[in-house]
C-alpha cells in the first residue's frame, strides 16, 4: 500500500537548515491500522504531510500502491490525493462558513461526481457517523467530538483506500477521543488501511501495529503491545 | 466546476459585505473615471467622413500677410475669402465642390402659433449633400443657378422639420426666413457628424445646422460668417460689397476628386490661380496650397487635443491606483481565508482548481465593478454635458464600441487585480495551515 524507502525532508529558510526526516524507510500493508508516536517536532506530522503527497520529499522513493509518486506533477498528486486519501486533522479543519453538507461535498466536487452521486455519498457517510439529523448546522453549531466526525465523514466520502490521521483525538476529551477511536476502528475493519499520529499511549496501543518516530527516523518497530511501556517510560 | 465556483465567490463576497463593497467601488471609481475620459476622446477622435476619406479634399490657400505666417499648423489660413472662393468654383475638375460657412436666421411660418426662432443656417453651394453623402427623406438640394443668383429656397434638417410641419412631407411649403418667403426643396434625415469635420473652426462638437440655404444669396441677405472671420489687411473698401472683396477669410471649401487624375489637374488649376493672382499683386507669400483629407484635416485641426490626450493616460493611471488598491484589498481577503484553501488542497485540490476558484471571485468583483463604472461614466458624461452647456452634446455618450471597451476594461481590471493574489494564494504551501486552527 504504502512503501517509503530513505524519504529525505529537509526545511530551509534563511538561517538554519532542518532535517525533518532523515533517510525514512517504512511500509505499511494493506488494511493495516498503524499508530504513530514520538516526541514534538519529531517529524510526525512531516512524515503524513509527505505521505499524504501535500508536500514533496526532498529526497527518496515513495510508492503509493506500487505507483512511483515521488515525480508527479501537482495535478496528478492532486488527482491520487482526492481519490486514494483522506486526511484527518487535530484541528479538525471544517470551513467555518459551509455547512456539514457543503463540507462533506467539498472532496466529492474535485472528484467530479454529479449532484446526485454526492447527495447519496454526503447522506451516506453522515448517517455513518451519525449526524444526518444535522446536515444544515455550521460546524461552529457541533461539539469538538462532532465536529471531528464531521470531518471523518468527509475524509471517508469518497471512499478512499488510505486514510491519515494527525492526533484526532488531540482536542477531545477521552469520552470523544474513544468513540473517535471506535469510528476509526470501525472503518478499519471494512477495509480502510489507517495512520494515525497519537500523542495517546492507550490510543497507539489499540493499532495493530505502532511505530516510533525519533530525530526524523523510525527508531523502533515492534507490536502495540510494547509500546505503552514505551510511551511511558 | 464552474457554477461551484462562481457559488463560492458569491458566498465569499457576501460573507464580507464591506470588504467586497470597497473592492467593487474602487474598481468601478477607476473604471468609470478612465471611461468618462476615454468616450470623450473616442469620439472626438473618430472620422465621420471615413468611407469618402480618400477623395475629399479639405482646401486652403496662403494668400496671408507676406510678412507673417498665418498662425495654425500648417502655416496656411484655415478658410478662403470670398472671392477666392468664387474664383475655385468656377473650376470644373472636381466631381463635387463646396463653398460653403456657418450663418443664422430667424425663422418664422405662417398662419401658426410657433413663435419665430432664430436657427444655425449653412450658406453652401448645392454639391454640399452629395460631397457628404447626406441622405435626403424628401425633395432634395436647389438648382445649380440658386448657387450664382439670388433664389429663396431652403433645405431643412430633420429636426426642424419636425418642429415647423410635424414631420410631414414638406416640399413646396413656404416659411419665411428673416421676414422672406423661402420654399422648402428638401429635407435631410438626421445627419450630425461628430466631430463637425466639414467645419472643425466654428465649433468642432457643435450640432449640425437647421437650416440649408443656396450660396447665392449672399448680397441678398448681406450674410456674414457666425463662426470665425479674421483678417490681415485693413481695406479702404467700404460695405458688404467691400467684405466681399476684401482679404478676409470665412468661406470653408472641400472638393470630391475621384482619380489621381483629377487630383493632378487640380493642383495644376490651384497652382495656376495662385501664380494668376501673384502677378495681380495679391498672395505674396512664397506659393502655397493645402488639400487634406478630412483623417489629415482633424489631424491639422487638433480636434483631440494633447491636454484630452494627457487627460486620458492620466485617467488610465488612476484606473491602475485603483486596480492596485483592490489587489491590496483581495490580497488580504485571500490570505485570511488561507486555511481554508489549505483544507482544498488536502481534500483534492490542485493549485490550478485553488488558482480558478479565486480568479473567479475577482472576476465577480471586477464585473461588477466594471458595471457601476459603467454606471460612474454615464453619470460623469452626463455631468460633463451639463458643465459644458451643449458645447459637446455629441460627444458625450457611449457608443456600443465604448460600451464594450468598459465592460472589456473591468474584467481586465480585475482579472489584473485578482491574478497576483490568486496565484500567490494557489502557491502556498497547505501543510502551514493545517497544523492548527
Ligand atoms: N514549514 C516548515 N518550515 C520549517 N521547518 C519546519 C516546517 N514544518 C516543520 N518544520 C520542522 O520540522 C521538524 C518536524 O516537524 P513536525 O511538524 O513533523 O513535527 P511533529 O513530530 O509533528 O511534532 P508535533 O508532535 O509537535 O506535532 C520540526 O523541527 C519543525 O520545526
Ligand atoms: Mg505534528
Amino acid at each position: 500500500m504504502l512503501k517509503m524507502h530513505n524519504i529525505r525532508k529537509s526545511y530551509r529558510t534563511d538561517t538554519i537548515e532542518t532535517h525533518a526526516l532523515r533517510d525514512f524507510s517504512l511500509e505499511v500493508a494493506e488494511g493495516e491500522f498503524v499508530s504513530v508516536t514520538g516526541p514534538s517536532g519529531s517529524g510526525k506530522t512531516t512524515f503524513l504531510n509527505i505521505a499524504g503527497l501535500l508536500e514533496t520529499s526532498t529526497g527518496g522513493q515513495y510508492l503509493l500502491d506500487g505507483e512511483d509518486v515521488s515525480g508527479l506533477n501537482d495535478r496528478d498528486r492532486s488527482r491520487l490525493r482526492n481519490e486514494k486519501i483522506g486526511f484527518i486533522f487535530q484541528g479538525f479543519n471544517l470551513i467555518p462558513d459551509l455547512n456539514l453538507f457543503d463540507n462533506i461535498d467539498v472532496p466529492l466536487r474535485y472528484r467530479g461526481f454529479n449532484a446526485k452521486e454526492r447527495r447519496k455519498r454526503i447522506e451516506k457517510v453522515l448517517e455513518q457517523v451519525g449526524l444526518a439529523a444535522r446536515a444544515k448546522h455550521l460546524p461552529a453549531q457541533l461539539s469538538g467530538g462532532q465536529q471531528q466526525r464531521v470531518a471523518i465523514a468527509r475524509a471517508l466520502a469518497g471512499e478512499p483506500r488510505f486514510l491519515l490521521a494527525d492526533e484526532p483525538t488531540g482536542n477531545l476529551d477521552s469520552l470523544m477521543a474513544r468513540q473517535v477511536m471506535e469510528l476509526l476502528e470501525f472503518i478499519n475493519e471494512w477495509g480502510t488501511t489507517i495512520v494515525m499520529v497519537t500523542h495517546d499511549p492507550d490510543l497507539a496501543r489499540r493499532a495493530h501495529r505502532n511505530i516510533q518516530i525519533v530525530d526524523g527516523q523510525v527508531s523502533d518497530m515492534r507490536n502495540a503491545n510494547s509500546v505503552a511501556e514505551a510511551a511511558t517510560a | 466546476m464552474f457554477g461551484y465556483y462562481i457559488s463560492l465567490a458569491l458566498r465569499s463576497i457576501r460573507g464580507t459585505p464591506i470588504l467586497s463593497a470597497l473592492m467593487i467601488a474602487a474598481i468601478a471609481v477607476g473604471v468609470g473615471a478612465a471611461m468618462t475620459t476615454l468616450t470623450l476622446n473616442h469620439m472626438m477622435s473618430q472620422n465621420p467622413l471615413d468611407r469618402k476619406d480618400s477623395v475629399l479634399y479639405a482646401v486652403q490657400l496662403d494668400g496671408w500677410d507676406p510678412n507673417e505666417a498665418y498662425d495654425s499648423n500648417n502655416q496656411m489660413p484655415w478658410q478662403l475669402t470670398y472671392k477666392d472662393a468664387q474664383a475655385l468654383l468656377r473650376s470644373d475638375i472636381p466631381t463635387h465642390q463646396i463653398a460653403m460657412h456657418r450663418t443664422g436666421f430667424t425663422v418664422e411660418k405662417d398662419n401658426s402659433d410657433l413663435r419665430p426662432f432664430t436657427a444655425d443656417t449653412r450658406a453652401t453651394t448645392r454639391d454640399f449633400f452629395t460631397l457628404f453623402d447626406v441622405p435626403f427623406i424628401y425633395g432634395g438640394t436647389w438648382n445649380a443657378d440658386a448657387d450664382k443668383s439670388p433664389v429663396q429656397q431652403v433645405v431643412l434638417s430633420k429636426e426642424t422639420n419636425d418642429k415647423l410641419f410635424d414631420g410631414e412631407n414638406s416640399v413646396g411649403k413656404s416659411i419665411s426666413l428673416n421676414g422672406e418667403p423661402f420654399t422648402v426643396v428638401g429635407v435631410i434625415d438626421h445627419w450630425n457628424p461628430v466631430p463637425k469635420v466639414y467645419d472643425l473652426n466654428n465649433g468642432p462638437f457643435n450640432d449640425s445646422e437647421e437650416l440649408y440655404i443656396p450660396f447665392g444669396l449672399h448680397r441678398r441677405f448681406e450674410m456674414y460668417s457666425w463662426g470665425n472671420t479674421n483678417g490681415w489687411k485693413n481695406d479702404d473698401s467700404e460695405g458688404y460689397e467691400g467684405f466681399l472683396q476684401s482679404e478676409n477669410i470665412w468661406i470653408q471649401y472641400w472638393v470630391q476628386l475621384d482619380t489621381a487624375e483629377q487630383v493632378e489637374q487640380y493642383r495644376d488649376f490651384l497652382t495656376g490661380y495662385i501664380r494668376q493672382q501673384k502677378e495681380q499683386g495679391r498672395f505674396e507669400r512664397p506659393l502655397k496650397f493645402g488639400l487634406s483629407h478630412p483623417s489629415e484635416w482633424l489631424v491639422l485641426n487638433e480636434a483631440l487635443r494633447d491636454d484630452n490626450r494627457v487627460l486620458g493616460w492620466l485617467s488610465l493611471a488612476f484606473l491602475l491606483v485603483c486596480v492596485v488598491n483592490a489587489v491590496a484589498l483581495l490580497l488580504a481577503k485571500f490570505l485570511r481565508k488561507a486555511p481554508e484553501a489549505g483544507v482544498r488542497r488536502a481534500l483534492g485540490a490542485s493549485r490550478n482548481a485553488v488558482f480558478t476558484q479565486h480568479l473567479i471571485e475577482s472576476a465577480c468583483i471586477g464585473i461588477t465593478g466594471g458595471l457601476f463604472g459603467i454606471l460612474l461614466a454615464i453619470l460623469g458624461l452626463q455631468s460633463v454635458k451639463h458643465l459644458a452647456m451643449g458645447y459637446i452634446d455629441q460627444l458625450a455618450y457611449m457608443d456600443w464600441q465604448m460600451v464594450l471597451a468598459a465592460i472589456g476594461l473591468a474584467i481586465l481590471a480585475s482579472l489584473l487585480a485578482g491574478a497576483y493574489p490568486a496565484w500567490r494564494i494557489s502557491r502556498t504551501n497547505p501543510s502551514i495551515y493545517l497544523k492548527t486552527q
